[in-house]
Parts: C-alpha cells; sequence; structure tokens
C-alpha cells in the first residue's frame, strides 16, 4: 500500500472554500482538510472567516419574503386539475382503437367486394398533433401538453391533429409508424396528406406523407 | 377552501423556499413570483408523471430552474463576465465588509455570475443540500457542481470586495 501523501494549505484551502459547517462533516476529502488546518492556526483563522461569510451571506439570502398574497393567489389560481383515470384512459383508447380498426376493415371489405363506397377524398391537412386519448378525455393540448402527449403517442395511444378550422382527424395508415413518426411532433404544426373518411361522424385520415416544420 | 388539498398543501409547505430560489437567481421580485407560481402550476398538470412522490421538492426546485433558465434564454442580450476555472486566488475580504453588505447589493453581485455557476452556488448558500443533492437539481455531476461552486464563491467574494458597502450617514 502506498504511503499516503498529506495535503498542503493551497489544497486545504481548495476544499475548505466549500466547507458549510456540520452539514459537510460528513465528507470525507473535507475531514481531512480541517483536521489540517486543526493543526495550521493561520489557515484555521481563515476558514473561520469563510465559514463566517457563508453565514452571514445565507442569512441574507435567507431574509427575503415573498409577496403577503403570493400562496393564496397560487392556489386560488390554480389550473383546473384533470384527474387521470388510467382505467377510462384505457377504456377510451381501446374504444377509439376498435373504432379506427372497424372502420379500416370496412374500407377493405367495401374495397374488396364492390360493395358501394363512401370513397375517401384526398386532403391536406395542416394543424397541430395531437395524444387523442387525453384531447378527448380531458381536453388536454397545447404545448403545456407537449410532454405528456408525446410519451402517450409514443407509447401507442391513438394520435390524431387538430386542423387550423377546428376539426380534429384521427390519424391511421402507417401501422405503428404513425406513432413513431409523431410522437415527437406532439403539439408542434406538422401538415399530413392522406384520404379522409368518417365512420358515424368521427373522422380519420389515412395518412400518406407527412410533413414535419 | 382548496378544491384540492394536496396542491394547496404542497404550495403553503414550499412556496417560500421557492420564492428565495427564484429571487436569488433572478433578484426580481416580479420574476420570482412568476417562476415560483409557474412551478407549481407545472407540477399540477404533471403530477402523475412523477416517479418519487418522496422527492417532490427536488423535483420543484429542478423545474423552477429550467424557467429559469427559459428566461435567460429568452433575454439573451446579458452577458456575464466569464469565470475564470483556473483562478486560484480565495480573495480576502474582511468579515466586516460582508458584515455591512446589503441584501440587493448582493443580488447584483449574484447577477453578474454566469446562469450556469449561480444555481449551485444560490443552492449552496440557500438549502441545506449535499452536493450530490444539488447536483441531481440542476442535472450537473457532483465534481462539476463542486467546482462551479467554488469558482463562483471566489468571484462572488471579488465582487463583494469591490463594493463599496453602506454605511451609516
Amino acid at each position: 500500500m502506498h504511503p499516503r501523501i498529506e495535503m498542503n494549505t493551497s489544497e486545504a484551502k481548495e476544499k475548505l472554500l466549500l466547507y458549510r459547517g456540520p452539514i459537510d462533516d460528513a465528507d470525507p476529502e473535507l475531514r481531512e482538510a480541517l483536521a489540517y488546518a486543526h493543526r495550521n492556526p493561520e489557515l484555521a483563522e481563515w476558514l473561520r472567516e469563510q465559514v463566517s461569510h457563508y453565514g452571514v451571506i445565507r442569512s441574507k439570502l435567507r431574509e427575503a419574503e415573498p409577496p403577503g398574497d403570493l400562496a393564496e393567489k397560487t392556489i386560488d389560481n390554480q389550473p383546473i386539475l384533470f384527474r387521470r383515470d388510467w382505467t377510462q384512459i384505457l377504456k377510451l383508447a381501446a374504444a377509439i382503437i376498435i373504432s379506427a380498426t372497424i372502420t379500416a376493415l370496412s374500407m377493405k371489405f367495401w374495397q374488396r367486394d364492390g360493395h358501394r363506397l363512401i370513397r375517401g377524398r384526398e386532403v391536406v391537412v395542416k394543424g397541430e398533433v395531437l395524444d387523442l386519448t387525453c384531447y378527448v378525455a380531458y381536453n388536454l393540448s397545447g404545448p403545456e401538453h407537449a410532454s405528456c402527449a408525446g410519451d402517450c403517442i409514443r407509447d401507442g395511444l391513438p394520435v390524431g391533429i387538430k386542423a387550423e378550422d377546428g376539426k380534429v382527424y384521427l390519424l391511421t395508415g402507417f401501422g405503428a409508424h404513425v406513432n413513431a413518426e409523431l410522437a415527437d411532433y406532439a403539439a408542434k404544426i406538422v401538415t399530413v396528406k392522406g384520404k379522409e373518411t368518417a365512420r358515424d361522424g368521427f373522422a380519420q385520415i389515412q395518412v400518406e406523407e407527412i410533413r414535419k416544420f | 377552501m382548496s378544491a384540492d388539498p394536496e396542491f394547496e398543501n404542497l404550495v403553503k409547505l414550499y412556496y417560500r423556499d421557492l420564492y428565495r430560489f427564484g429571487f436569488s437567481l433572478t433578484g426580481s421580485e416580479g420574476d420570482a413570483t412568476d417562476l415560483t407560481q409557474e412551478t407549481f402550476y407545472i407540477w399540477a398538470n404533471k403530477r402523475h408523471q412523477l416517479r418519487n412522490p418522496t422527492s417532490v421538492k427536488s423535483w420543484l426546485f429542478t423545474t423552477l430552474h429550467r424557467e429559469f433558465l427559459k428566461i435567460c434564454r429568452r433575454r439573451k442580450g446579458v452577458t456575464h463576465e466569464p469565470i475564470d476555472e483556473s483562478a486560484q486566488n480565495f480573495p480576502h475580504v474582511s468579515a466586516d465588509v460582508v458584515n455591512r453588505i446589503d441584501a440587493q447589493t448582493l443580488l447584483d453581485a449574484l447577477g453578474e455570475i454566469d446562469e450556469g455557476y449561480r444555481a449551485p452556488l444560490v443552492l449552496y448558500y440557500l438549502e441545506d443540500l449535499s452536493y450530490k443533492q444539488i447536483g441531481d437539481v440542476l442535472a450537473i455531476p457532483l465534481g462539476t457542481v463542486q467546482s462551479r461552486i467554488a469558482r463562483a464563491k471566489i468571484k462572488l467574494l471579488q465582487l463583494l470586495g469591490e463594493t463599496k458597502p453602506c454605511t451609516p450617514a
């Protein structure tokens, strides 16, 4: 085992510059520097001054008092909270997925068997990417909700787009790729091109192309 | 009475600490108030994402700091004198000078320090956090925390040493 080299005054000062008092006593490096200071009166005096400076500056910063009504105003202006019931969210997500699947299967069936098909028209829609579950269930959208929306879309929950005219569409078409493509664009503006279809008033776009900004 | 007792309790418990952190970072009552409120509202919106409810105070500090950095980015015009990473000279500032410095002078001096160094220094003074905890709040490694606090403290003491403290008339 190598013999331990004792620190010098400069090294001890550098360590002790951070020393605040008992709160830092558990730090082995600071303990070693403190022991060194006990043997060096000049350093001990410097340390006393540093700790005194620390106490004065700390108390001056802690003197700041918030406005008397800050807590009340914060509570009074609290945003309306939407408690998340994950069972409800999953039910809603399942309902949306089932609805989209039925729509897609029905369209394929109609195409194959030559039934009368209300063909989707080609549309180009520009709008905000939505996490449809949170949007429908809790009216959550916009930049404040971007992070959560990104997570939900990435996790496979239905993704939608809110057009500039306010109309909301479910986005399908690339399978899981729609979610992967759009997760990072949650709450941002994109343009999608695809076929618009509707079922029971529920609009969807089978995406063919996505343009991101 | 609030419709959300959890939110109300959280505000009452931490609004002072958050306000002081915001005030020491910005030197502005208005900004500190806005940062404090915004932090609580972000919590209200994202509480379901908080993985460890016991670390809520740390989460609030982290969030306030992020919001503070957003303000800094929006107000890019201010440039700070770079911190000398190699500085080894420990300035001598007498206890008398430090004792007589008023709070505004102290805030002005903090405002001269680069934001990346100011935040760890403020937490070092304000909160009884270990260096590891400060690093966790600011998302920087332990060694960087200690180095930034040391450099920022030297800079702060230099600035305080250069000021003329208020003297009674």
